[in-house]
């Protein structure tokens, strides 16, 4: 049961702020993961506060520049039916869809799945892991057929997010308000390895929210997300690919590959991304590519299947093209 | 071992033989027809209270700490916070007066108490509160300090039998001496065989996880007790509550009229029970203890998992030589049955005269095993039917035309007596032309990534005779109406629909017009627990009986008023009348000394089944699955289940069945498992559902076919029903093993089937092929 | 005990304290789905609406076309309401985490899980639970098909495969197989009866577009 917090509902953006800074103070947008980390104690919850209402944060609408704002308070589902976000983004109408559960994506905003948890089972689980301020990442010698095989050290998890790493594809970019002021970034830079910051995921600031998501015009650009989990819904990415290019006749202009379920970040695939620019698809193209996605990865000892399973997965996605 | 161990615990007793005589059913008006159930609009408006649902004036809410190591021992607990804490009525701990109560004192494994202060697993009962809510229930958990020596622990049979492992009783990790079983000359048998092939198999445990929680409510009426558990079994509540607290078992009323699931693991009460009822009376208010999900995949269960030596020889035509089985396995810290009948498929579903099996259990530091769902026989089945395959490959056969080939219709694990029937032969035969067998084995293979291949598997179940006791009343009133009083619950199998069709078939009265009592050990007849598949089997005869002798005292009574002989009168939708004289006829309503006496009351007893001869069900699965060799994704196309379940008595709720026990099936094929953090704190890092996955709607073919296999069994008992529900899961995860095997040419002996096993097995058998 | 606990930090006081004290509608400032005028308490921008840990305020939800008044706790979840609090046992608690959908109701026609949601965020939303699709005491469109059907066996995901399926056909009047799986998808059976839940929310569309209504 959820132990004991005190509510706040905001009326205003400016009223969330103002009472977000304080430690223990969360925001409350759908509610769908931050209920379940205060009822499973991952860490103190002592206020909730609540920015479901504010309607400004809310919506798709595209400028007349192409680019397309989706504000932070967006539902999963919203975008996932957008006529918008399938006509111009269709890999992010998929990944999207492929979220969790209709109910929860009915309720679960993109803000809050862009700043959700992690999911690794200590993490979650009553274990005093490195993340929480403990000594030990436990997925180390322990169960971690689930956990990163890549930029993992210190602590393994993987990022949750179907969205993220389609967004990071997409050249996203999000927008952050805070006590001091708004900024925006690349999404690709918001995200934190575990060796910067242990304790958190992502450069969000106690006291910051985030307002909205902006994707560049997609006129052009190819996308597509596939993500492969163990049962067919409700269950997060063993490994994702997420892939965004631009042709130029039969060559690839322009490519970008980002992985989910492998790294505690979405992982951009540099690598790949670079044996792909400049030539035809063709299996042995797509092969090098995903040869060279994985090429550092260091697996533990239950995961060397995300080697293969990434490999498996960006391959049939770039003969997909 | 008995059968009835996973059904019944304490001794069972009997009922007095049918006075009624009962011709076999040729015809059926009612029995077999596709009717919608007779508690739909209950469970469909919501109106149905489920125990979880029960809500009573000033009740309170009860919740119960529990131990966050897998081994540990209790130093200290000091409660004096959690005293102060708002809403809390009542704190129990080993202290507390009247908690020093054993702990399943008639199990065959060691002793234990309610609070025991050496805790062997993770989720062990520590303390409890009861409070005004149960958020305050929860806050005052939180704050009892409790000092732990954490002890060693081990997790897993291997480890446990190692020298120098942690032990989880002072006397050591072994559940006793292995079982043993043989028969014939294995030795000779393998000698004698043209092929031999063996392969050592891994099963995952898994939990049941039905969807309502397990708990209860409890409320004291003086020293009467009341208690609504969520149970397959309302008598099993009633005497080991009865026994645990000293209580008569007339002072302790068990309320079950709903379940939401059980499969196994609600026969038994657990210690929410007794917490409850503790709790209960010292505040003298009802409480309420319902667990929360992560407590119920840790501690009211699980279907042991371990590992699988198989041997089997067959000659060049395919009739198998000998069968030779090894198991290891773990009921967890408390219960000796870690392998229980994991042997039973090998030893009684093919003929082979020569078989020898063994089963060792270690105790592990994880909750304690419950029967599951045919307990034993999934995964047996897992390794019969690979191995099975694999046979076939090796001596060119059809892996469906081995198993024709060593069909038997004794029991063989019984010393060799008959089936009442089998309908094995039908269920390969029949199911494999209905799922296209033969052609879909003979189409060529894919050479792209996506692969498809199709499997099969067979078997059989212990249990699924029923037998008796069981004791069945009907009233039949003047109005015409019918109220049927049986003790078994309806763990949604549709058990009550079923008896409702029963009782409308020999009185010819409507579903609608039958109302049933049952489930209430306050109201209604002593009857076994539902499970074991044997409560359609048990009670459906004692309904019949307890019908009929309606019938036989309204004829009687009628023939008074017609004048006739009674052998000539029939009845039927509320109507008497002479079958040799149509002149001769009455309304039901106007029996003269039945409209003076208002009803007529029926008993029925469920009489013993055949002597010397066994009964039980069997079935043949087929299935086809499609593998992305890139991924490792296996998907399900379609699954069809041939079932020889004797008599079927409710088309749709038999249907339901199969289909419901396909995705069990299934669940345990593509994704179940319990991960126990082996290595480190051995405790469980997935209890919840979703890192312990189920199958959801996007796993489970819309596809999945239920092709009965009616055979008349004259013999079994007097509705000619046997035992579906466990039948049903029994082959399912070997025959899409089969099926992935075909597919890929990869034989996974380990379940779950998914990426992150099969990848790396498909890439290691196309390097070995390269 | 009842006495001591009021001196601690958490302690749940009686009545309402919260900072802001709007009368009428419960948190009230945005209240007009409930048809009240909001009234608000003062207004300076840069103050929220605040309820301390352990409080208790009045909220009015409006379920099933009913509206209900009653005073919760900030952590307590719309399931645990409808459940302990108004004894709507239709809506059923199967993880309490978000993993089963038993506790699945409509918010504003939409499914959603009723154990992840707050009861203070469902107010001002139109809450659709299984006693609202009985037409008088008669089964809704979607109970009958279930029943039909046979799509349940224990019965106790049912109420939250019922929602499911309501709230599918309320968005998408005709779905197909592949929409319908994907519509109870969040919604897991451990009887395992998903083939009928799938032919249940066949029929339940037929019914409802007023083709047929047998089998
Ligand atoms: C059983 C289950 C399965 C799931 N499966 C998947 C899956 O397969 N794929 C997937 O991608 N996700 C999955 N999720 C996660 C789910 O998608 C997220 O919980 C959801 O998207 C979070 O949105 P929310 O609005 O409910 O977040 P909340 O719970 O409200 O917030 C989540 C976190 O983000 C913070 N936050 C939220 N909004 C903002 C904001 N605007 N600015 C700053 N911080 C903010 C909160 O403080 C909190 O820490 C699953 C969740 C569950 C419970
Ligand atoms: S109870 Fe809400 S999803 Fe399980
Ligand atoms: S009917 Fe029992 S869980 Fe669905």
């Amino acid at each position: 049961m959820l132990p004991n917090f005190a509510y706040i509902r905001a009326r205003t953006k400016q009223e969330a702020l103002n009472n977000l800074g304080s430690e223990g103070a969360h925001v409350h947008a759908g509610g769908t993961d931050i209920l379940g980390c205060a009822r499973a104690e991952v860490f103190e919850v002592e206020k909730i506060v609540s920015i479901s209402r504010l309607e400004e944060l809310r919506g798709i609408t595209r400028s007349s520049d192409g680019s397309l704002r989706i504000g932070a308070l967006t539902t999963i589902s919203e975008i996932a039916q957008s006529p918008l976000v399938q006509e111009s983004y269709p890999g992010l109408a998929q990944a999207a869809g492929d979220v969790a559960s209709p109910q929860l994506r009915n309720q679960g905003t993109l803000g809050g799945n862009l700043c959700q948890r992690p999911r690794c089972w200590y993490f979650r689980g009553d274990f005093h892991c490195a993340k929480k301020g403990g000594d030990l990442c436990y997925a180390v010698e322990g169960e971690n057929r689930y956990h990163a095989i890549l930029g993992g050290d210190p602590c393994y998890i993987v990022h949750p997010s179907d969205t993220a790493p389609m967004l990071v594809a997409l050249g996203a970019e999000i927008h952050i308000s805070g006590a001091a002021g708004s900024r925006s970034m690349p999404l690709q830079d918001f995200f934190v390895l575990p060796d910067q910051d242990l304790s958190r995921e992502n450069l969000l600031e106690p006291g910051e929210i985030v307002t909205e998501v902006l994707l560049p015009g997609a006129s052009g650009i190819k996308s597509s997300y596939r993500k492969i989990r163990e049962r067919g819904a409700w269950d997060f990415a063993l490994v994702s690919v997420a892939l965004a290019v631009r042709m130029n006749g039969s060559t690839i202009a322009e490519a970008r590959l980002v992985l989910g379920g492998v790294a505690p970040v979405p992982w951009r695939a540099e690598a790949a991304e670079r044996a792909l620019i400049g030539k035809q698809p063709s299996p042995s193209v797509a092969a090098d590519a995903a040869a060279a996605a994985v090429a550092g990865a260091q697996p533990l000892e239950q995961n060397a299947y995300k080697v293969l399973l990434a490999k498996g997965a960006i391959l049939e996605s770039l003969l997909a093209l | 071992m008995t059968e009835a161990r996973y059904y019944e615990r304490g001794p069972i007793p009997e009922t007095p033989e049918p006075k009624q005589r009962q011709d076999h059913w040729t015809a059926t008006k009612v029995v077999g027809q596709a009717l919608p159930r007779v508690d739909a609009y209950q469970r469909l408006s919501g109106a149905a209270i489920y125990p979880s649902d029960v809500n009573l004036p000033e009740m309170l809410y009860g919740a119960v700490l529990r131990c966050p190591h897998a081994h540990a021992k209790v130093q200290s607990l000091d409660t004096t916070a959690a005293e102060q804490m708002p809403g809390v009525r009542a704190i129990l701990t080993a202290e507390s007066p009247g908690t020093d109560i054993p702990w399943q004192p008639e199990s065959e494994g060691p002793a234990s108490v309610l609070f025991d202060s050496v805790c062997r697993f993770e989720g062990e009962a520590v303390a409890a509160v009861a409070a005004a809510t149960p958020y305050q229930a929860h806050d005052a958990l939180r704050t009892i300090r409790v000092v732990y020596d954490v002890l060693p622990a081990v997790s897993n049979p291997q480890a446990a039998l190692e020298p120098g492992a942690p032990k989880v009783h002072p006397d050591g990790n072994s559940s006793g001496e292995p079982s043993t079983y043989e028969r014939g000359d294995v030795n000779a048998g393998f000698d004698a065989a043209d092929a031999v092939v063996e392969e050592t198999f891994a099963v995952p445990f898994l939990l049941h996880t039905p969807l309502e929680p397990h708990g209860c409510v409890a409320r004291w009426e003086g020293d009467k007790l009341t208690l609504w558990e969520s149970t397959q079994g309302v008598y099993n509540v009633q005497s080991q509550t009865a026994a645990a607290l000293d209580l008569p078992l007339s002072h302790v009323r068990v309320i079950g009229h709903y379940v939401g699931g059980g499969f196994g693991s609600k026969l038994a009460i657990g210690k929410y029970t007794l917490i409850a009822a503790l709790l209960a009376k010292q505040t003298a208010k009802p409480v309420k203890v319902f667990l929360s999900r992560e407590e119920t995949l840790l501690c009211v269960g699980n279907r042991p998992g371990g590992t699988m030596r198989l041997k089997a020889g067959a000659k060049r035509d395919g009739s198998l030589t000998a069968l030779e089985f090894e198991a290891l396995g773990s009921g967890g810290a408390y219960s000796p049955y870690g392998t229980g009948l994991f042997d039973w498929q090998i030893r009684d579903l093919y003929n082979c005269s020569n078989v020898r099996t063994k089963g060792q259990s270690a105790y592990i530091n994880a909750g304690e095993e419950r029967p599951m769902r045919a307990p034993g026989h999934p995964q047996g089945s897992w390794a019969l039917e690979q191995i099975l395959d694999a046979l076939a490959e090796k001596l060119g056969l059809d892996p469906l035309e081995l198993r024709l080939r060593n069909l038997t219709t004794v029991s063989q694990a019984r010393g060799g007596i008959p089936y009442t029937s089998t309908g094995f032969k039908e269920c390969l035969e029949e199911g494999a032309r209905a799922f296209g067998w033969a052609a879909a084995r003979a189409r060529p293979a894919a050479d792209g990534a996506l692969v498809r291949g199709v499997g099969m598997g067979g078997c059989t179940w212990i249990a699924g005779a029923g037998g008796p006791p069981s004791t069945a009343i009907v009233k039949y009133f003047a109005d015409g109406s019918v109220n049927l009083n049986m003790g078994a619950s309806d763990i949604g199998t549709g058990t009550k629909t079923v008896m409702a069709m029963v009782v409308a078939e020999e009185l010819g009265v409507p579903l609608e017009r039958i109302q049933i009592e049952h489930a209430d050990t306050g109201t209604t007849e002593f009857a076994t627990a539902s499970g074991g598949s044997k409560t359609v089997p048990t009670e459906s005869p004692a309904v019949r009986a307890a019908a009929l002798d309606c019938k036989e005292q309204l004829l009687v009574m009628a023939a008074a008023d017609l004048e006739t002989p009674v052998g000539d009168l029939q009845l039927h939708e509320g109507e008497v009348f002479s079958s040799r004289d149509s002149s001769k006829r009455m309304a039901v309503k106007e029996i003269s000394q039945f409209q003076r006496r208002r009803t007529v009351v029926g008993i029925g007893y469920r009489g013993p089944n055949p002597e010397g001869k066994a009964t039980c069900p069997f079935a043949a699965q087929f299935c086809e699955v499609e593998v992305d060799k890139l991924t490792g994704e296996v998907r399900v196309l379609r699954f069809l289940g041939a079932h020889d379940s004797g008599r079927v008595m409710s088309r749709l709720t038999y249907d339901n069945q199969v289909y419901g026990g396909i995705v069990m099936g299934i669940g345990f094929g593509l994704m179940e498992r319990r991960v126990l953090d082996e290595k480190q704190t051995g405790k469980m890092v997935n209890r919840n559902w979703h890192d312990y996955k189920i199958p959801t709607a996007m796993d489970v073919p819309a596809a999945i076919e239920s092709l009965p296999i009616e055979i008349q069994d004259l013999e079994c008992n007097t509705t000619g029903a046997k035992g579906l529900g466990e039948p049903v899961t029994i082959p399912t995860a070997a025959a899409i093993a089969n099926a992935v095997y075909h597919a890929t040419g990869v034989r996974v002996t380990e379940a779950p089937i998914n990426p992150t096993r099969l990848l790396e097995l498909l890439a290691a058998h196309d390097q070995r092929r390269a | 005990m009842e006495d001591n606990h009021r001196k601690k930090k958490n302690a749940a006081e009686p009545g309402v304290t919260r900072r802001h004290f709007l009368t009428g509608t419960g948190l009230g400032a945005v209240g007009l789905a409930t048809g009240v005028p909001a009234v608000e308490g003062d207004t300076k921008t840069d103050s929220a609406v605040v309820i301390e840990a352990g409080q208790t305020v009045p909220v009015t939800l409006q379920i099933n076309g009913v509206r209900k008044r009653l005073l919760v706790e900030p952590r307590w979840s719309l399931a645990y309401v409808l459940r302990e609090q108004l004894v709507m046992t239709g809506t059923k608690l199967g993880c309490d985490r978000g993993e089963c959908g038993a506790c699945t109701v409509l918010v504003d026609d939409v499914p959603r899980y009723s154990c992840m949601t707050l009861t203070l965020e469902a107010e001002d939303s139109k809450i659709t639970t299984l006693e609202g699709l009985l037409d008088g005491e008669e089964l809704g469109d979607v109970q009958r098909a279930f029943a039909e059907k046979d799509a349940f066996q224990c019965g106790y995901c049912t109420p939250g495969q019922v929602m499911a399926v309501e709230g599918l056909l309320r968005s998408n009047p005709d779905p197909s197989i592949e929409e319908i799986r994907t519509g109870v998808s969040g919604n897991l059976c451990r009887c395992g009866t998903y083939p009928n839940i799938f032919k249940a929310a066949h029929l339940a569309a037929d019914m409802k577009r007023g083709r047929g209504g047998g089998s």
